[in-house]
């Protein structure tokens, strides 16, 4: 469906309760490796790698930062949704 | 116990090792987790990166380095990934195993191994240094971070790369934590999530660590274990050796080493009343505080700070929040929290607590502890400059952006805006009509919010209390804030080592001006109520009671002692202390007959005289 060639991204605000804290970058690194797509995340002009917890953690999205995600392959779209849903989902856990 | 022993017996032979083994050593920390624990000394040695082994390899050696680093990463791997399969369900710690994914996932992260990799193919650094260099980088990135637990994550990376460093030097990896003597405090300069879920927790009664703080692994997993933690101890760890007598307290984050029999004695009393306080926490906790004649009932709230306090706070009995601390929002960051942020924060405790009111303390720092581009003059005087209100009227923008989350946020609950350090009427106007301003604004855009919240100040300058008949009209509610009421009135700067001797909450003039703020509420029917340490300390509560007080709000782990306190004695006997301690000239004087009254009325639950 969606040209291969074509950078796909998406805006999103950090939902969880800490921000985009050890737990949900674990998760967001475990889901964006089932894709085979490049997948970045941008906050204020830095970009960083959606497959490293180093780099998703040093963006220091806290509660309520608005963010970009872009992806860039065969199945972008669904590694898009899939960042969004973990990235917008509330979770109440404390770390 | 036999190691214990012999330890000891080396130290009173060996003369120079004692030097910096002082009896009484007191040393503050952070309070992380509530509780005494007094035992022995468990230190726990970390190797510091910096002493790693650093050699310049041969250019042929590049490819057999990076496989000695990269055999050193799997192994670490397969180890985290043994101490995970030990995380049963049943495990105490069983919520924190994603801790070790995390780590996991950080040992093949580009970041550090991409980076190790790189720096031993160009700079020929062996691979302990180039881990050494690529971890100092990497903690160096998040030491400018401003959210104070995405900072502390740092240790995460740092653990990692210290666990592959110790499989390439050939350093046990795992520190012997698995035996533990009984009664074990651990002491170390940090803990990594692996040492604390590995411990042999049954012996472990104390956590006493350097670093780290309300949100440090150590201190979210001391909390789960409800073990007695103080942390943010700077060196303490490097004055304690094993075996050594401690006290932790982790309710007031005093860590104590080589305690004399006295010492021992007196928080061996401490400990009891903690424990009967957890017996008694679900008891009295949840019963209102009403005197034992039923004469009079007081409001019993909880100061908070961070949003996790929330739940403790209502598991212990708060009715409400008496002090919600908005700084922790603004401190540590480059940008102010926006609207949205704000609110979210504040809905979340308003509507926890809904329909027990929430006092929400407008931004009570100095222009000394936020930085985002204030452009402000340095102070030499902070305590007596630029801040707290006066900052707020100075940046309206800062402020009118509070107000507004406040406001809208109140919508979800019962909502209390308190203002701090008012000093004179003026401050009350200037800020009426900002919050004026704001809800008009609010009410052009559409948005939904509350008109009538109650707007109160916080009386913590002598001056508010001298013409408080005159703020009473314009306000409906006071907070005593005594911590600075008393550092101001008194002229006592309670850090200062040097006069914080003189700090005396139960000063002549501290009473005087507590009984002149409830004369005038009581006169001109305004709620008063009190923050600060001197609420929540049993000693002061029979006079709180007959000043007429309507609120007391607390560390939350005060309140179930609070209110047996308030729920066993009756209002004539608070009322004629009340009257003694007023003839009475001196603190001391004061002090010597409330604890005399304590000891006798409540021979078993409270400790006092400690301080």
């Amino acid at each position: 469906m969606n040209n291969e060639r074509e950078k796909l991204e998406k805006a999103l605000t950090v939902r969880s309760e800490q921000g985009l804290h050890a737990r949900v970058a674990t998760l967001v690194v475990q889901a964006m490796q089932k894709f085979s797509c490049d997948v970045t995340v941008v906050k204020d002009g830095v970009e960083v790698n959606a497959r490293s917890v180093l780099g998703l953690l040093l963006l220091a999205a806290t509660e309520g930062t608005k963010i970009v995600v872009r992806a860039q392959g065969p199945d972008s779209t669904k590694a898009i949704e899939e960042f969004s849903r973990l990235i917008e989902h509330e979770d109440n856990t404390q770390n | 116990m036999k190691t214990t022993r012999k330890i000891e017996d080396n130290q009173a032979t060996e003369a120079p090792k004692n030097e910096g083994n002082q009896t009484n050593l007191l040393i503050r920390g952070i309070a992380v987790s509530g509780g005494v624990g007094i035992g022995q000394a468990v230190v726990i040695e970390r190797i510091t990166t910096d002493i790693s082994p650093r050699r310049i390899i041969k250019p042929e050696e590049v490819s057999s380095e990076i496989e000695r680093f990269t055999n050193a990463v799997g192994e670490a791997a397969d180890r985290l990934k043994g101490i995970k399969r030990g995380i049963n369900v049943d495990h105490p710690l069983s919520e924190h195993r994603y801790i070790f994914d995390t780590q996991i996932m950080l040992l093949h992260d580009r970041m550090f191994f991409d980076a190790t990799k790189k720096a031993i193919a160009a700079e020929l650094q062996n691979a302990e240094w180039a881990i050494s260099d690529v971890i100092t980088k990497i903690t160096a990135a998040f030491d400018t971070i401003e959210d104070e637990y995405l900072r502390e994550r740092a240790r995460d990376i740092y653990f990692v790369g210290e666990r592959v460093l110790k499989i390439l030097m050939g350093v046990r990896s795992e520190t012997k934590i698995h035996q533990l003597p009984p009664n074990s405090i651990i002491v170390s300069h940090d803990l990594s999530p692996a040492d604390t879920v590995q411990m042999a927790k049954e012996s472990v009664i104390g956590f006493a660590v350097d670093m780290g703080g309300k949100t440090s692994h150590t201190a979210i997993m001391a909390r789960s274990l409800k073990i007695p933690a103080v942390t943010g101890l700077d060196r303490m760890s490097s004055l304690v050796q094993t075996g050594d007598t401690v006290i932790v307290d982790g309710s007031t984050g005093v860590v104590i080493v080589n305690p004399d029999p006295d010492t021992i004695f007196r928080f061996r009393e401490r400990q009891e009343v903690y424990r009967k306080y957890h017996q008694s926490l679900l008891a009295f906790g949840k019963l209102p505080a009403v005197t034992s004649d039923g004469v009079r009932t007081m409001r019993i709230t909880a100061n908070i700070e961070l949003l996790d306090e929330v739940e403790i706070a209502i598991s212990h009995g708060s009715e409400g929040i008496g002090l919600f601390r908005t700084e922790y929002l603004f401190l540590g960051r480059r940008t102010a929290p926006d609207e949205e942020e704000q609110y979210e924060a504040y809905r979340h405790v308003l509507a926890r607590h809904d329909p027990n009111p929430v006092t929400i303390r407008t931004l009570d720092v100095g222009g000394d502890k936020i930085s985002y581009n204030l452009n402000l003059a340095h102070e030499t005087n902070p305590a007596l400059g630029l801040r707290a209100i006066r900052l707020c009227l100075s940046r309206r923008d800062l402020f009118k952006t509070q107000l507004r989350a406040i406001l809208r946020a109140a919508v979800h609950g019962y909502c209390r805006l308190l203002l701090p350090m008012i000093s004179c009427i003026s401050e009350i106007h200037l800020a009426k009509e900002v919050l004026e301003e704001v809800k008009d604004e609010l009410a052009a855009e559409g948005k939904e919010f509350r008109r009538d919240v109650k707007l109160g100040i916080l009386v913590e300058v002598p001056s508010a209390v001298t013409i408080a008949d005159m703020l009473a009209r314009e306000v409906d509610f006071f907070s005593i804030g005594t911590n600075d009421l008393i550092q101001y009135a008194l002229a006592i700067d309670r850090v200062n080592e040097h006069v914080n001797y003189l700090y005396d909450t139960l000063h002549p003039a501290v009473l005087r001006l507590i009984q002149q703020v409830t004369n005038v509420g009581q006169a001109g029917g305004v709620c008063v109520s009190m923050c600060g340490e001197m609420a929540g300390d049993p000693i002061n509560i029979p006079i709180l009671l007959g000043l007429g007080l309507d609120e007391l709000s607390m560390n939350a782990l005060s309140i179930p002692m609070v209110k047996k306190l308030i729920r066993s004695v009756r209002m004539d006997e608070c009322l004629d202390l009340t009257h003694q301690v007023f003839k009475m000239q001196g603190a001391q004087e004061i002090r010597a007959l409330m604890e005399e009254w304590i000891r006798t009325r409540f021979p078993r639950d409270y400790f006092v005289g400690h301080s």
